[in-house]
């Protein structure tokens, strides 16, 4: 038991374990944290930053990094708002559409230049977020088809929508892939060491094209269902989704090093982030708190995962030492 | 899909050298473009719309200036100026009553020390420069959003009206932009921290193994990027005659456009303050250029993009490999 928990997609749970109870110890006779509305709040959250996460930290495991999930976001919610009106299937597919095309431009890019992912998708970022904000001219479109919105966030089963259906379907589907394919292993290899991935005979070229075709499908499918639920969509407000991804993929125990992290554990780096939103919002502690909790959160595992965290450390036990009371060394 | 067999389709297998002159070839081509539109449009270079448009520039000048030091020390760029400068124009105004000199010393401080506190923690660490980064700015926005409540700063008084004015026929902030690109190719190319600069940017270990303190040089470059944040800080506070934490919004991406298309490289350890400065004017030049044909700022954001995605794959055309 102790090792299944101490592997990288155990950790999140045991995390998300400890904040439920400080959650449920908090608010102990109020009532506010354990009920149905705030569990049904955090897949509804789960929903919007979980797909994300999970492209955005797939690129992480191969040791990528697709800064254009942001802009992907909003600018997939207005083609489908805007292409969805008649048939919103119609709009979602479109979203999706552009969301492959742009993943799979930068995925080449990469390749054939063999350029770094952080400028190639810097560069897609503010392209993206161009077309949007063309697309949109600059302002918040409205979406007509109320009964859509409203259906795509209708509770099922009480805690269960379209939406975080979808998302809870998507981590299912990738769980499967990571860990019964031999897709897991491939961008994993490529992860932790990309020529000796090559060598055992994966095409990393295709590999990196796939990951980062996936992950624009993902951030385009969660904006356009996301815009859809809102009734509204606009080339700004979307562009926020990049940080919180970004920090569920590594509290969901993806190293910024490449090559570890499972869909599994990013789904618990995602369910810890809502379950803090949502616990937070719930015992009416202010917004804001949340944006720090999140910074601080990001802060500590960019500093435990900093590879000369450990060295830093050991150097200052040594100085304290040396420092000391003086020790007897006993001859033998 | 073989990747050699696309590059070879694209001709990038050219030598070296003939690569470098086929890169400096484009770059002069599109220079000359430019300046020829510039002189063609009827409108455009007038005094008036020179100045306006040298005023505007200056303010994400200061920050691409502050930001080509985080990109040459090898970590990329910092998601934060821009919510560093918009902190910095609160505290700024919110200094005020200790007079004009003390709140500059207090927001040109607290903007190095806010940097600076990052940079230790990518240097001495080793820590992600682009989470460090992202974390910062959630921080910002949360500790800023309790002390203040979300509401802007907009103090009486007329102290910071000497910060409106002109030097000579020079506008105070382009007077600001140009000492930074001074003072910032003056530290990159005189100084033993520029050097070291590039040689940590270029390759960390090497730069170790020559007996770099590498942290100190790191932890330096985000210092100076503090300080010139807090030029443009400072000067925007004047403009609006208040702290907010909207001025700042998207300086960060437009910082990091200017400097990239100014042809440092997203990799670090090439590139100075004298190309950010061209960066910078060439954007402002092309921004002007479309306000002045009828296109809408929605517009601009896309070309600016496009270019920027252009400019990063072409710079692998001049890379050894």
């Amino acid at each position: 038991m102790r090792e299944k928990l101490d592997t990288p997609s155990g950790r999140p749970y045991v995390l998300l374990a400890a904040i439920v109870v400080i959650f449920c110890l908090v608010d102990w006779g109020h009532d506010r944290f354990v009920n149905r509305a705030t569990l049904f709040s955090v897949l509804q959250q789960f929903a919007t930053i979980g797909p994300v996460a999970l492209g955005l930290g797939l690129t992480m495991i191969a040791r990528e990094f697709d800064l254009s999930v942001g802009s992907m976001m909003s600018l997939a919610g207005c083609v489908a708002v805007m292409l969805g009106v008649e048939h919103p299937l119609l709009g979602i597919a479109a979203a999706v559409l552009v969301g492959a095309v742009s993943g799979v431009t930068q995925g080449t890019v990469m390749v054939a230049l063999r350029l770094s992912s952080v400028g190639v998708t810097l560069g897609g970022l503010l392209t993206v977020g161009g077309i949007a904000y063309v697309l949109t001219q600059n302002t918040t479109i409205g979406y007509s088809r109320m009964d859509i919105a409203m259906l795509v966030n209708e509770p099922v089963l009480g805690i269960f929508s379209l939406r975080n259906g979808v998302a809870i379907v998507l981590y299912l589907m990738a769980a499967f892939f990571f860990f019964a394919t031999r897709i897991g292993r491939d961008v994993t290899a490529v992860g932790s060491d990309p020529r000796a991935a090559m060598v055992a005979g994966v095409d990393v070229g295709r590999m990196i094209v796939g990951i980062f075709a996936l992950s624009g499908v993902l951030a385009a499918l969660a904006g356009a269902l996301l815009s859809y639920s809102l009734a509204a969509a606009s080339p700004v407000a979307l562009v926020d989704a990049l940080v919180p991804a970004t920090a569920a993929a590594i509290i969901g125990g993806v190293s910024l090093a490449g090559g570890r992290g499972t869909p599994v554990g990013i789904a618990g780096g995602v369910l810890v982030l809502c379950v803090l939103r949502s616990g937070l919002t719930a015992i009416g502690v202010p917004p804001y708190v949340h944006d720090i909790v999140t910074g601080g959160v990001l802060l500590a595992v960019a500093l435990l995962d900093a590879p000369e965290l450990q060295r830093r450390l050991f150097a200052l036990r040594r100085v304290s030492d040396l420092h000391g009371p003086v020790r007897v060394v006993r001859e033998p | 899909m073989s990747v050699g067999a696309l590059t070879d389709s694209i001709g990038l297998r050219l030598p070296q050298s003939r690569r470098k002159r086929v890169l400096l070839t484009i770059r002069f081509a599109a220079l000359l473009a430019l300046i020829a539109a510039a002189i063609a449009t009827p409108g455009f270079l007038t005094t008036t719309s020179l100045f306006s448009l040298l005023t505007t520039m200056s303010f994400i000048g200061c920050v691409a200036v502050g930001m080509t030091f985080i990109t040459l020390s090898g970590n990329v760029m910092s998601f934060c100026l821009g919510a560093t400068l918009s902190v910095t124009t609160i505290v700024f105004m919110l200094s005020l009553p200790v007079g004009l000199a003390g709140a500059l010393i207090v927001a040109f401080l607290f903007s190095a020390a806010l940097t600076g506190a990052q940079g230790w923690v990518i240097g001495y660490f080793r820590a992600n420069p682009i989470i460090v980064s992202m974390a910062v700015l959630a921080l910002i926005y949360g500790f800023v959003t309790l002390f203040t409540g979300g509401r802007g700063i907009y103090p009486e008084g007329s102290e910071t009206d000497v910060l409106k004015g002109r030097i000579g026929f020079v506008p105070i902030p382009l007077a600001a932009f140009l000492a930074t690109v001074v003072i910032g190719q003056f530290i990159l190319s005189l100084t033993r921290f520029g050097r070291n600069l590039y040689m940590v940017g270029s390759n960390h270990r090497a730069a170790v193994a020559a007996g770099i303190v590498t942290w100190r040089t790191v932890t330096g470059a985000y210092v100076v990027a503090g300080l010139f944040t807090a030029f443009s800080a400072v000067l925007m506070a004047s403009r609006y005659a208040s702290g907010d934490m909207e001025h700042g919004i998207g300086y960060d991406y437009h910082a990091i456009s200017a400097v990239l298309v100014g042809g440092t490289a997203i990799q670090g350890g090439e590139g100075s303050a004298l190309r950010t400065l061209a960066g910078t004017v060439i954007i402002s030049v092309i921004q002007g250029l479309l306000l002045l044909w009828g296109f809408s700022t929605s517009m601009q954001y896309l070309i600016v993009g496009v270019i920027v995605l252009g400019v990063i794959m072409l710079h692998t055309l001049g890379d050894s490999r």
